[in-house]
């Protein structure tokens, strides 16, 4: 049997942020302990292997203890600022340190948005989850793999574009149109 | 709301990330003053990042990581979320007495120095990891004690491993000290594994052998070195 897999509650997650402004470590501890997994699973798949993950994370929190009192609730929940900032300490890894083999994810390796995983149900709870992946499966093939090979890849459209020998027009009508999917599909139940 | 043309075209591929710089800029400076695109940009980013948490590998995180995060930042300062502009905007609105544009003249040519070398040093740094040819490089973490500390473990496929640091200079009559940690029976023993006396971006080879799994931390010590580690790591990896 599985244990019960609490859902951190989103006004928990504000209070944990204004500790962390207020100079409290333990409170950045405790944010690890919610969103440290998949903060980690997302720089683990960005990135070429766990030592720049490791590495990334460790900048990434830095990030949140530094910018902990610009966080605006209204902008975004804090597992999206969170990831945001991981994505972010991301692509400044590839163009500042990653080794030059290392910088490119190759197009077959970030082609697929989602992975098979297990998700992390303290982030992502499993109903959620199932909704999620039938959103994105819903999405025509060229239009998940743009999605993926700029998320996961770090490829701009115009890199995507002279990679795939596709328009850059095309490209970016995929984007588009995937990304008002997904908000539109994801929002309505939120 | 500012009166810019919304770039709601690009919205979408700005929260992915997609966007070449200068295009990116642009976006970035409108949604500073629009509070429409910047809760679109919201929406997009709920649902991307949704949607990222479920597409993240599903990996355990190295057990210390949590420590380490938590022990760099006990005791240290939290920056104020004020921004550079609205500083600059609420500095300019204050009376200034006579004497403080010149003290400021003055400030202002010491910062830039001093945030010119900083930067400096830390491209330097990123070159150097960044010119590592091969192997395995494995970061060390910053303590505390020095936040902006930075090194890494080069284990190259051949050849003997290495350390790049980016350190300040050391007090005169101190050195930074490496230390191999290796397994005892009571816990890890920390093994002499080399000295430097210069601060900026150096590379230090590791005089003690590195055995696989082994950690790697650097003290302050005196000078002449010390036979076992007497002050707090400022960097460490329990781990490579």
């Amino acid at each position: 049997m599985h244990p019960e897999v609490v859902v951190p509650d989103k006004a928990d997650d504000v209070k944990l942020v204004e500790r962390i402004a207020g100079g409290d470590a333990d409170a950045l501890g405790e944010l690890y302990d919610r969103y440290g997994r998949v903060a980690f699973g997302v720089l683990y798949r960005m990135l070429p292997g766990p030592e720049a993950a490791e590495e990334v994370a460790q900048d990434a929190f830095h990030s949140v203890w530094r910018q902990a009192r610009s966080y605006r609730a209204e902008r975004g929940s804090v597992r999206t600022w969170l990831l945001a900032i991981c994505r972010n300490a991301a692509i400044d890894w590839r163009r500042t340190r990653g080794k030059r083999l290392e910088r490119e994810v190759t197009i077959e390796a970030a082609a697929e948005l989602l992975s098979d995983a297990k998700v992390d149900e303290r982030v992502v709870d499993r109903l959620r989850a199932a909704h999620v992946r039938a959103v994105v499966g819903q999405l025509p093939r060229e239009q998940r793999e743009v999605l993926a090979l700029a998320f996961w890849g770090g490829y701009s459209q115009s890199e995507i574009a002279a990679r795939t020998g596709t328009p850059l027009g095309t490209v970016k009508s995929r984007v588009r149109l995937a990304m008002n999917k997904l908000r539109e599909s994801l929002e309505d139940e939120r | 709301m500012n009166q810019e043309r919304h770039p709601t075209e690009d919205l979408p591929a700005y929260a992915l990330g997609a966007l070449d710089r200068d295009e990116r800029e642009v976006i970035a400076r409108h949604i500073e003053t629009c509070a429409t695109c910047a809760r679109d940009l919201a929406q997009f980013e709920e649902a991307l990042f949704e949607a990222a948490a479920v597409g993240a590998v599903n990996v355990d995180p190295p057990t210390d990581l949590r420590t380490r995060i938590v022990l760099r930042h006990r005791g240290a300062r939290v920056p104020s979320a004020t921004s550079w502009s609205d500083r600059a905007i609420e500095f300019l609105r204050s009376p200034v007495p006579a004497a403080v544009p010149i003290a400021l003249a003055i400030l202002l040519v010491v910062a830039l120095g001093v945030v010119g070398a900083s930067r400096q040093q830390a491209d330097s740094y990123a070159r150097a990891l960044a010119g590592v040819a091969d192997g395995r490089v494995v970061a060390l973490a910053p303590t505390g004690a020095n936040p902006d500390a930075r090194a890494a473990v080069v284990i190259p496929t051949q050849g003997s491993p290495y350390l790049i640091v980016r350190l300040p200079a050391p007090p005169t009559g101190k050195a930074w000290e490496a230390w191999v940690l290796k397994a005892g029976s009571s816990g890890p023993v920390a093994v002499p594994a080399g000295t430097a006396e210069r601060g900026d971006v150096f590379t230090l080879s590791l005089s003690a052998p590195l055995g696989a799994g082994e950690g790697v931390a650097i003290t302050l010590e005196p000078a002449s070195g010390s036979a076992q580690p007497t002050t707090q790591p400022v960097l460490l990896v329990e781990k490579t």
